[in-house]
């Protein structure tokens, strides 16, 4: 008996895609990482006499309508939209991956509580429960961060549970077991590990919705406020602009596009590189 | 509030965007919905197309940021419909920026006695209601008590008043508890219209009016894009000329760009409010005539003086000296001067050479004595602010960017205005910050209103509290209205107090009216007294 061949999509494909993104997140961060000393300009200088020069020279990027140099905040604003980002995927991935796995290991009626809790907070649009906690919270970094891993963690408790539950039926398991592992040992040494995959592929596809989504709080102004240097208030701020000083709104705006962009072109790559159905020959 | 992708948000924050009081700033567009845009008849204006002696039967369309219409009742209406309403309702004089002085309008002459404690009116005569009841003495005594009554809204403006009397049918005889400009109240652009109160209690669901101004109601739909339109009244006692303007629509357009592209389009005819750099296109674009007119309104930035840090003096004469006044003004592009007191310039009681300076090194010494500054722990602001206001925002930039090196973090909250006011009623800030205008052309409400003790604070968000500046205050309208020297000097006096003694407020700058109207219109007067207004009437198509 032979299994059927499937044609390998591509050859390479994905793993060049994967480089490509990973070589533009790299860059992002460290632009970001080295901000104070790649900016040309300190993080806040204010100078209103020199408001909303256009790019030039001096001011790659212009100045804003307080005379700010944009290319420095562009800089800076990485740092916050980055660890924002980072601090909603490990939050919700560390929330969401204990409860998954818990989930799918017991089974039975714990499965149901957890999973039936999960698709409560699923059955909302995810950007609309952010905007609401925003409201209700007070507008801050940590809100955007505690708002959108609200919305964030039950795709990472559905996808480890549905894991861990296949795992648990695996004779090693069953094995562990039978030779007296307590519950929590199990799931830590031999369930947690080996459903951890899709979720670290999904976590680099996420992180350019996270940004996105907090970007957009902060348009809304329900996220990181003045003086702080966050691409989505950099928007917001420079949008009656757009006609008459372009560059005010344009440059947050392509770093928001190309960080989110080059982290969905890492998660993509990096799901064609871990597709099974490429290794089959 | 305006800004962004508003109807995703619309649902969302609906509960927050509400219409301001018409006295402070935030006002913010209420969520009512998506507008739905009318068919073109109302908003096709041909302003070039009117030959002098040629009937014109163009509308003239108005573009509001804002909802038109909040209140209905001339009694009680506060807010955004003061431009829909002064074409609708008239008060006895009208106020002249010009002149600086109230003119004749339901009354055509005016007489003060007993030290301006006794004020008689002569009213017009065969002035009509829209309702068609004759406008006399008797009803005028009438709507004037109705609001005194009633006493919402801008009322207070009638507080000196004791009795009023209408002798015969064109006299109108005031007595007063104490001396007052009655003339200059009579002018105020709120609670101050004559209407019929006949008809009132029948006009708020705005299918009719009970007013005797040269416009009465057409249509109004709340929430609609075009929500208010209004039409001539036939019998208006100025009557008509062909060339006026018969027909006006209010198309509500929040967003600032949009509004500029359809007055570029000819498709509004007037947008109150540019920023500064669509303004300068304006000045440099044909067909389109732009307006600067300094205004009666300033920004107030209200300090804490019963609680938390800000109670000490000193932190906030810091403050005061931590705001960039020079670098404000240059970052708002001509839409502000600077301010010098309380008072803006144009009316009674403006001071010269109190102009704010900015210094940061004074700012970091007064901390510093105060137990805060680089070297003590950080201390920590709270302070509110409209939401939306481009304006507001960069004078929360400068500021926090500055207080940052004196190790004082501001955290600014931008805010809705009545969930800001509210927070304010319960002394939840340490820095208010608000717009201010007058209800007419007289100082006195920025003291009476905002620094008169109060134990329950409306828009005394200082909370000052003291006896002596309360005493000076109340002496005010009898100064005004018998002895204008005396008068200007205890204003003098009452700001000096208040900013430089007691540091409750800093006025960083009085805005500049930036509008652009179509060109092909002619007689559009900004009248400061009125904010926003255009008086419709006296515009007409260039020939």
């Amino acid at each position: 008996m032979t299994a059927p061949v499937l044609r390998r999509p591509l050859p390479g494909f994905g793993d060049r895609f994967a480089v490509a993104g990973a070589l533009l997140i790299a860059l992002v961060v460290l632009a970001a990482l080295l901000a104070p000393w790649l900016a040309p300009y300190p993080a806040d200088e204010v100078d209103p006499v020199n408001a909303l020069l256009p790019p030039s020279g001096a001011h790659w990027f212009g100045t804003d309508q307080v005379g700010r140099d944009v290319f420095t905040r562009v800089l800076y604003g990485g740092r916050t939209s980055l660890s924002i980002a980072v601090a909603v995927l490990a939050v919700s991935a560390a929330a969401g991956v204990t409860l998954g796995v818990v989930a799918g290991y017991a089974g039975g009626w714990v499965r149901d509580v957890i999973m039936r809790v999960t698709d409560v907070f699923l059955a909302f649009p995810a950007l609309l429960l952010s905007l609401t906690l925003a409201v209700v919270l007070q507008p801050s970094v940590t809100t955007v961060v505690l708002a959108i891993a609200v919305t964030w963690w039950p795709w990472y408790a559905r996808l480890s549970a549905s894991a861990a539950a296949s795992i648990a039926g695996r004779p090693y398991v069953d094995a562990a077991r039978c030779l007296g592992v307590p519950a929590p040992l199990i799931i830590v040494r031999h369930v947690l590990p080996n459903s951890v995959t899709p979720v670290l592929v999904q976590l680099s596809l996420d992180a350019g919705g996270v940004i996105l989504t907090a970007a957009a709080l902060s348009y809304l102004g329900l996220g990181a406020q003045e003086p702080a240097a966050e691409w989505g208030l950099m928007v917001q701020q420079g949008q009656t602009l757009f006609t008459t000083n372009w560059w005010v709104v344009t440059f947050p705006g392509l770093a928001i596009l190309v960080t989110a962009f080059a982290f969905n072109v890492l998660g993509e790559g990096l799901r064609n590189a871990l597709d099974p159905r490429r290794i089959v020959k | 509030m305006r800004w962004h992708k508003r109807l995703l948000v619309a649902g969302v924050i609906g509960a927050l965007s509400l219409a301001a009081s018409a006295c402070a700033g935030g006002q913010v567009r209420g969520a009512g919905g998506t507008p739905q845009p009318t068919t073109g008849e109302n908003t096709a204006a041909q302003p070039s197309q009117g030959q002098a002696a040629k009937e014109n039967d163009a509308t003239f369309v108005y573009a509001p940021n804002l909802d038109v219409v909040t209140d209905w009742d001339p009694a009680s209406s506060y807010s955004n419909e003061i431009i829909a309403m002064s074409n609708i309702y008239e008060g006895l004089t009208r106020y002249n920026a010009e002149t600086k002085k109230p003119e004749p309008r339901l009354a055509t002459e005016w007489t003060s006695a007993d030290d301006g404690k006794e004020w008689t009116f002569k009213l017009r005569q065969g002035v009509k209601f829209h309702t068609g009841a004759p406008m006399d003495a008797e009803a005028a005594k009438k709507a004037i008590e109705r609001t005194m009554k009633m006493n919402a809204g801008a009322a207070y403006i009638w507080g000196a008043v004791d009795t009023i009397e209408a002798p015969d049918a064109s006299t109108l005889k005031f007595t007063l508890k104490y001396a007052t400009p009655l003339d200059l109240v009579a002018s105020s652009g709120y609670a101050a219209y004559i209407y019929d109160t006949g008809a009132v209690d029948e006009v708020k669901d705005g299918k009719a009016d009970a007013g005797t101004g040269p416009y009465t109601v057409d249509s109004w739909k709340k929430g609609q894009e075009t929500e208010l339109t209004l039409k001539a009244f036939e019998d208006y006692w100025g009557g008509w000329k062909p060339e006026q303007y018969k027909k006006v629509a209010f198309r509500v357009t929040p967003e600032i760009t949009t509004a500029w592209q359809l007055l570029k389009q000819g498709e509004v005819n007037f947008v109150q409010r540019l920023n500064p750099q669509l303004f300068e296109q304006a000045g440099a674009t044909e067909g389109v005539q732009a307006t600067r007119t300094p205004s009666f309104q300033n920004l107030l930035v209200l300090f804490n003086t019963e609680s938390g840090p800000t109670k000490d003096v000193r932190v906030r004469q810091a403050l005061q000296y931590a705001i960039d006044y020079d670098g404000l003004v240059s970052a708002l592009k001509g839409a502000g001067q600077k301010a010098s007191g309380l008072v803006p310039p144009g009316l009674l009681g403006h001071v010269f050479g109190m102009e704010p300076t900015h210094d940061l090194a004074k700012a970091q010494e007064l901390m510093t004595s105060a137990g805060y500054g680089p070297d003590n722990p950080e201390l920590k602001l709270t302070m509110t602010y409209a939401q939306g206001d481009d304006d507001q925002k960069l004078f929360v930039t400068l500021l926090s960017s500055a207080l940052k090196k004196i190790n004082v973090t501001l955290q600014a909250r931008p805010m809705a205005w009545n969930a800001q006011w509210d927070q304010g009623k319960k002394k939840g800030q340490d820095i208010f910050v608000m717009y201010w205008f007058p209800d007419y052309a007289d100082p006195y409400s920025w003291f009476l209103n905002v620094f008169r003790s109060a134990d329950k604070p409306e828009f005394n968000l200082s909370y000052l509290k003291d006896d002596e500046i309360d005493a000076a205050i109340d002496g005010l309208p009898r100064l005004t209205a018998t002895d204008a020297g005396s008068a200007e000097m205890a204003y003098d006096e009452l700001q000096k107090k208040i900013i430089n003694e007691k540091a409750a407020v800093a006025v960083p700058y009085v805005q500049t009216y930036q509008r652009a109207l179509t060109a092909g219109v002619q007689g559009y007067i900004d009248n400061p007294a009125y904010p926003n207004v255009v008086f419709f009437y006296d515009l007409k198509p260039a020939s």
